[in-house]
Formats: C-alpha cells, sequence, structure tokens
C-alpha cells in the first residue's frame, strides 16, 4: 500500500508525451493484443482491496463503483491472479499487528471461500497455472511490512503456514530488524535478526519482498537470500527520483539474482513532476498518509474518500499535473531495456494508491498488452511482463524452500 | 492443563485398588496384543510447554515428564493431541501471539520428526497415520480466551490444524463461565454461542472440560455436533467442579459426546482432595518447592509439581493415588452411559499423575485392567481410541453439511 501521496502542483502538463503520439488504431493490432492478453495468465502482485473487505458497503463479487478491484472487472480486465496485500500501520507492533494480520489473512480466506465459483487461495504457481485452467482467479497472500511478525520467527512460519506467500520486509517506518526508504536508518539494513528471517523465508518459500526497504536493506537482502527477490510494487528510479522507487544498479542487481521488479501504477512514483508537485506541497508520503490518518484513524473508507476528494479538488483548480497511464509503460520499458524482459512486471498498487488516468481500474489492464505490442515486444515477452516472470520467481522460491528443507 | 492446587494431610493409601495393581510386566499377551493393535488417542496432553523451552528434545527418552517419541510408542499411544495454553490471565492480542507461537512450537515437532509424527486434522488422517506406522499428532487450545472474542482468529487457529477448543480455561473469559470462576455471564454470551456455531462449521470439536455446568448445558443446547470433555472425570466419585455430574456425562452421551477421563490425581480422588483442604500450609511447602526448582517456567512447573507431590505421597505425608482410581472412573462413566461414551484425556505434562501411571509407557496398563474386569475388546477399543475417533468423524459430517449450506 503506498496510500494518499500526492495530488497538487501548479501547471498542466502533458508529458507522458512521446508514447502517445505512436496512437495506432488497427483494428488488428487490438484483436491480436485481446488474444494474448486473454491467453496470459495475468498476475498483480500487489493489491490492498483486503482493506475493503472490512467494510460494510464492498462486495468483491459485484461491480462496484468506486475502487480499483471486484471480481467482475477482474474478468473485464483479464486479471487471473492477484496478490491480496496484508497491511497495517507500521506503527502498530507486537502482539496487537499479529492479531491485526491474522484478521486480515483470515479476509481473505473467508472472501476467497465465499466466492469459490470464481477465486481459489493458491500458494505456489503450479496451482496459481491450475486455477487458470480451471477459469478461476487465483488468490494469493503477500504481508505487507515485516512489522506484523511481531520480532517473532515463528509468527512468520504460521503466516506462511496460512498461505502467505511473500512478505515486503517494511512498510514506511523501520521495523525492528529492518530499515525501511521512509525513515531515518537505524539498523544499517538488515539486522542479524533480519538475516535470519530472511533465511527463513527462503526456508518457508516465501517470496522476499524489498519493495519499501531502505537501499542498504536492499543489499542486504540480496546478500543473503538464496531464492531471487520481488520489489512487489516499485517503479524505477532514473524516470521518478521517489526513494520507494529502484535506481537502476538496483534493477539490476535484482535481476542478477533472478528476480523481477513488478512496476507499481501510483502517480507519484511513476511521474516525476506528479511526485516534485506533490512533495512540495504536502512534505512527501508519509507526512501525506498522517494527514489522512489524523482524520480518519483507520477508516479506510475514509481514507480513500478524503483523498479522492481532495484530488478532485486541485484537479479542477488546475494545481495537479495530469499523469497518463502511458508512464507505466515508460518504466516498463525503462526496466526491460536495462534488466531485459525476464525481469518485469506489474504490482499495480490498486485500491492503496493514485492511479494514472486511464487506469482507473483493472478492467483497463489489457492496454498494457496493447501498448506493448505496439511498442514492437514479442508476445512471449509480453506473456513474462503480465505474469511468467513472476510465476518463475516463485517455482524458484519453491525449489529453494525444498532444498533447504531436505534432510 | 491444571494448576498445581496441592493438599495435604498424611495419608497411607487408597486402599482397595493397591491390592489389585498391575505392574507393566504383569501384562498379558491377550492385553498386549489388543493394546497395540488398538488407536490409542489421548486428547489432553500439555508437552508443548516444554516445546517453548529450547532445550527439551521430544525424540528421546527424559528422565522428567511423563511424554516423548520413546515412552509414547512404548506405551502404544496412536494419536496426542498437544494442547495449546496460556494462563486465564493473559489475555488479547498477546495471548493470540503466545498460541500462534504454540501452534507454531508443535507444527515444528512434527516437521522436525518426520518419521515418527503426522499432523493429523481429521479421523481418517489418524487412522492413515497409523497405517504409516505413524503417530498422529493434533492439537486442542485450552481456553476460548486464546482467540481473543475474534472469530477472524479462531478461523486462522483451525486453517492451521486446531481441532478442539476448551471454551474456557480456569477463569472465565469474555464469553463464557468457568467452573473455577465466579458466573460471570450465566453460561454462554450469544456471541460464545456464535463461537460454538462457527466451530460447528469449522469442523473444531466443542470442548466442555473447565467450563461451568450452565455453560456446558448452553452448550448441549447450540452445539449442532457431539461436544466432548476432553479431561474431566465423574464427580459421583470425586466432587470436583472440574469433574462432570452423571446428569452431565448422561446429557453429553445423549448428544453422541464423549467423557477423556483425566488422569490427574486430584480429579481421580475425594481422598486427596478432603487432604489438600485440610491442610493449606502443605500446599505451601510444595509450591515453594516447586518455585525453588523451576522459577517462572511454566512447563518445569507443571512437570515438577506432579513430581513433588508423588515425593510427598511416598513419604506418607499426602494420600497416595493408585493408577486403578482412573479404572474406576471409566467404569463408572461406562455403566452410566455404555462403553461408546468414555475415553482417555490423560493431563500429562500437565497435572499429578497417580502411582502406577508415572507416564506414557504405563497406558498398556488400562487395557489389562479393564480386560480383568470382563470389558469385551470391542468395549476396549472404543475407550481407547475409537469413541474420540467417531466424535471427530461426526464433527467433520457437521462441518461438511453447514458448508454446504453457507
Amino acid at each position: 500500500m503506498r496510500r494518499v501521496l500526492a495530488f497538487l502542483c501548479v501547471s498542466t502538463f502533458l508529458c507522458a508525451g512521446a508514447v502517445l503520439s505512436r496512437r495506432v488504431s488497427a483494428d488488428d493490432l487490438t484483436e491480436r493484443a485481446k488474444q494474448l492478453h486473454f491467453s496470459s495468465i495475468v498476475l498483480d502482485t500487489h493489491d490492498d482491496t483486503t482493506q475493503r473487505f472490512f467494510s460494510k458497503g464492498y462486495d468483491i463479487a459485484k461491480r462496484n463503483s468506486d475502487g480499483h478491484v471486484d471480481i467482475p472487472r477482474m474478468i473485464e480486465g483479464g486479471m487471473n491472479g492477484i496478490f491480496f496485500s496484508i497491511w497495517i500501520d507500521g506503527r502498530i507492533t507486537g502482539p496487537p499487528a499479529v492479531e491485526k494480520a491474522l484478521d486480515q489473512i483470515d479476509a481473505v480466506h473467508e472472501n476467497v471461500r465465499k466466492n469459490s465459483r470464481d477465486m481459489v487461495l493458491c500458494r505456489t504457481a503450479a496451482e496459481v497455472k491450475e486455477a487458470h485452467k480451471q477459469g478461476k482467479i487465483a488468490a494469493l497472500i503477500g504481508v505487507e511490512g515485516g512489522h506484523m511478525i511481531g520480532n517473532d520467527i515463528r509468527v512468520l512460519r504460521m503466516f506462511g503456514d496460512l498461505g502467505v506467500r511473500y512478505m515486503t520486509l517494511t512498510h514506511f517506518y523501520n521495523d525492528e530488524w529492518a530499515d525501511s526508504s521512509t525513515d531515518k536508518p537505524v539498523h544499517n539494513g538488515l539486522t542479524d535478526f533480519g538475516k535470519d528471517i530472511v533465511r527463513e523465508m527462503n526456508r518457508q518459500g516465501i517470496m522476499v519482498d524489498i519493495s519499501h526497504v531502505s537501499d542498504k536493506t536492499f543489499y542486504d537482502a540480496v546478500e543473503v537470500s538464496k531464492a531471487p527477490l520481488i520489489a512487489s510494487h516499485s517503479s524505477c528510479r532514473a524516470l521518478c527520483n521517489h526513494v520507494r522507487d529502484m535506481s537502476d544498479d538496483m534493477i539490476k542487481a535484482l535481476a542478477a539474482k533472478g528476480g523481477v521488479i513488478q512496476i507499481n501504477y501510483e502517480r507519484s512514483f511513476i511521474d516525476q513532476a506528479y511526485k516534485d508537485a506533490s512533495e512540495k506541497l504536502t512534505g512527501g508520503v508519509v507526512a501525506q498518509f498522517d494527514l489522512f490518518k489524523k482524520e480518519c484513524d483507520d477508516d479506510q473508507e475514509c481514507f480513500g474518500r478524503k483523498m479522492a476528494e481532495k484530488q478532485k479538488q486541485a484537479m479542477e483548480e488546475g494545481k495537479l499535473p495530469h499523469v497518463s497511464w502511458e508512464r507505466i509503460i515508460d518504466h516498463i520499458d525503462h526496466a526491460v531495456k536495462l534488466a531485459g524482459a525476464d525481469h518485469v512486471g506489474l504490482g499495480s498498487d490498486f485500491d492503496g494508491a493514485d492511479m494514472p488516468e486511464g487506469m482507473e481500474d483493472c478492467s483497463k489492464l489489457p492496454k498494457i498488452t496493447e501498448a506493448l505490442i505496439r511498442k514492437g515486444y514479442t508476445d512471449d515477452d509480453i506473456r513474462k511482463i503480465l505474469g511468467g516472470n513472476t510465476l518463475r520467481v516463485m517455482e524458484q522460491t519453491e525449489k529453494v524452500s525444498r532444498e533447504l528443507q531436505a534432510p | 492443563m491444571l494448576r498445581i492446587t496441592l493438599t495435604a494431610g498424611v495419608f497411607v493409601s487408597t486402599g482397595a485398588f493397591l491390592a489389585a495393581a498391575v505392574t507393566a510386566d504383569d501384562i498379558s499377551a491377550r492385553a498386549r496384543k489388543l493394546h497395540f493393535s488398538s488407536i490409542v488417542v489421548d486428547t489432553h496432553d500439555d508437552t508443548t510447554q516444554r516445546f517453548l523451552d529450547g532445550k527439551f528434545d521430544l525424540g528421546v527418552r527424559n528422565v522428567t515428564g511423563s511424554i516423548d517419541i520413546p515412552r509414547m510408542k512404548e506405551g502404544g499411544l496412536g494419536a496426542i493431541f498437544f494442547s495449546i495454553w496460556v494462563p486465564s490471565k493473559v489475555t488479547g492480542p498477546e495471548a493470540v501471539h503466545r498460541a500462534m507461537a504454540q501452534i507454531d512450537a508443535v507444527r515444528k515437532q512434527v516437521h522436525d520428526h518426520p518419521k515418527d509424527f503426522l499432523l493429523a486434522t481429521t479421523a481418517a488422517e489418524v487412522r492413515e497415520a497409523r497405517k504409516q506406522g505413524k503417530i498422529a499428532a493434533l492439537m486442542g487450545v485450552e481456553g476460548g480466551h486464546m482467540i481473543n472474542s475474534d472469530l477472524g482468529v479462531l478461523r486462522s487457529y483451525a486453517a492451521l490444524g486446531v481441532r478442539y477448543m476448551t471454551l474456557t480455561h480456569s477463569g472465565n473469559d469474555e464469553w463464557a463461565d468457568s467452573s473455577t470462576d465466579k458466573p460471570a455471564h450465566n453460561g454462554l454470551t450469544d456471541f460464545g454461542k456464535d463461537v460454538v456455531r462457527e466451530m460447528n462449521r469449522l469442523g473444531v470439536m466443542v470442548d466442555i472440560s473447565h467450563v461451568s455446568d450452565k455453560t456446558f448445558y448452553d452448550v448441549l443446547e447450540t452445539s449442532k455436533a457431539p461436544p466432548f470433555a476432553s479431561h474431566s472425570c465423574c464427580r459421583a466419585i470425586c466432587d470436583a467442579a472440574r469433574n462432570m455430574t452423571d446428569q452431565m456425562i448422561k446429557d453429553l452421551a445423549a448428544k453422541g459426546g464423549v467423557i477423556q477421563i483425566n488422569y490427574h490425581i486430584g480429579f481421580l480422588s475425594q481422598e486427596f482432595r478432603d487432604a489438600e483442604k485440610a491442610k493449606p500450609e502443605l500446599q505451601k511447602g510444595i509450591q515453594a518447592e516447586i518455585n525453588k526448582r523451576c522459577g517462572g517456567n511454566e512447563a518445569c512447573q507443571l512437570v515438577e509439581g506432579d513430581r513433588v507431590v508423588r515425593e510427598y505421597a511416598a513419604a506418607g505425608k499426602l494420600p497416595r493415588v493408585d493408577f486403578t482410581k482412573i479404572i474406576e472412573h471409566i467404569d463408572h462413566a461406562v455403566k452410566l452411559v455404555g462403553a461408546e461414551h468414555v475415553g482417555l484425556g490423560s493431563d500429562f505434562d500437565g497435572a499429578m499423575m497417580p502411582f502406577g501411571m508415572e507416564d506414557a509407557t504405563k497406558l498398556p496398563q488400562i487395557t489389562e485392567a479393564l480386560l480383568q474386569k470382563g470389558y469385551s475388546e470391542g468395549d476396549v477399543r472404543k475407550i481407547l481410541g475409537e469413541n474420540t475417533l467417531r466424535v471427530m468423524t461426526e464433527v467433520e459430517r457437521v462441518s461438511r453439511e453447514l458448508n454446504a449450506g453457507s
């Protein structure tokens, strides 16, 4: 979850630029994109929809007028696999964090159970493929923030047994054993215990997610992990200089280890102008988060509403630059040029971030496939980016886990 | 688990039964054959507490406590419910966190001893474990306070393999009264009833050991599946609030449930209880001795409590309770409701064991004693484990039905 950053800024930006001008209207290309998209396994590694399960007005089975994800729109957008994010504020720690995380894991389980005709809980790449074969959406679980294990490796194992398949080592704040990219460093990366956590994740077959962590934590994790890592929802710092994004060197190091950067669609992570404007006026990601936190406490629906209101207002006043969904393509393309098509994927941050124009919800996902075709990507490369790469990391993580657990 | 509350009194013996005591060497070939071909299920063991102290090794024969793999094998114990327990005074998220750590500890033991254990969550898996020559490991949560009034936590426990929950421990929780606390809810609250219904849906057995009589009757009325008492004895023989009256045993049986006899001497023997009351100062001495040996280590306190009391009894300071008292309770319950509704719930590693039942190796003596009493082999098998497996199967069936309807 990135939660409410952004908005604001003067000036009308047209910027997303170059790609736009290449618009082609050939129906056959659109048709080919559709075929490719809907025959691929499209896997999104980061969605904050879990928070909505706790709100009375939300039903994942129905088409909702707000938010980004529900079953009808997933089907419409050809989204076959989703990592539901387990997230609580990083300042909640210890046993209360553990219990709240359990509640969210349970909420995912319950929503999958109640919609078992459309969704199935998956733990392995093979299960995701099987779900796809059966025409069901693969539901997976990621824990977004190491603070939720209550500084206890035993809780990590229980999360794993409950189906959690990745853990982001931190959220906005440092936890007891790892530094975050949006907090003051106190551990110089991973502590010794943090390294043990990474090793245990390897053993349990839980993917190590380095989104949100400080650069030093990232390099420590790369050094310690025996399995490839993922950035479940991060973009490229070279295009948008945000600490939540990855530098070219980090992307290369991640790829060298067999990992994948899953591009985040959040406006202030993909667009420099938007990010600059937002920071100038609000003091950045965490300050923005705290502002809404003060007004809404833990009410996620309130969060979303306030954010939308303020953005709408800022947009109307011309204070926020427009950000086109095609910036997502720029980030994908940058990472592919840097590290190859084997190391890039999709991590939308739907229901947890501000979507760019044209990517208002998951029904718009086929546009990514079409844009990549227009850019000249091969079908194979597109399939990898849409989900194949994530499945490969999952398989590799499972293999490492089997090896480490072998007697 | 029972918390050590001790006693006094200078007792010489519990008498009559001692004379008929069977020793390990006396197990007849017939009893041995019957015992080791039966699936022996024990529905309550507090060994989990020992896992938390990193030094305990379940894989080797220990000189202390009652349970480890070598002794389970020697005693023909085929399935064990490891108890997840934190004291009633620990509540809220802290209780949830500690319970999770214990569930992990059990799962880790099973994982670390793959040749000896299979984690089982159904009756069929218990039978499969036997087929593979392994011990079935199961889990029960001993006290509803560990869900912190949160059905999501209950479901998480179930997903991790918990197959029964005792609705309270020795204190009331937020939604049910305990037999050893002042009633605050008049049995089960409305939420408590929802907990029972959700347990039915999840296929988690409802355990009425520890609860107040009113809670018990509320459960009988609410539960769609047979409840059971994972570790309780007969109040007619030993008048403890933790034991069941004849009427309760009958009502439990009428619902298809099972009373799993607890081996704790304070629940088996009226003499022992009376002695406890007579000399409270002795209890202080025992507690001081336990504290000296264990400090704040709960697992140690449980194991040493058992030892110290036996030392006191051997020295004539406390009544000596023999294992045949277990047989007496089994027999009382069987006469009352038939052999279909009685089983074994030792409370090993959580209570004070009688002489002759110091650990799991002594279990074949129960089979021997029941045969000597004239029980049929079929009835003995039921008591040893088949009754518990029947309740599990029934609970699973109810769960499937409720899920199909939802």
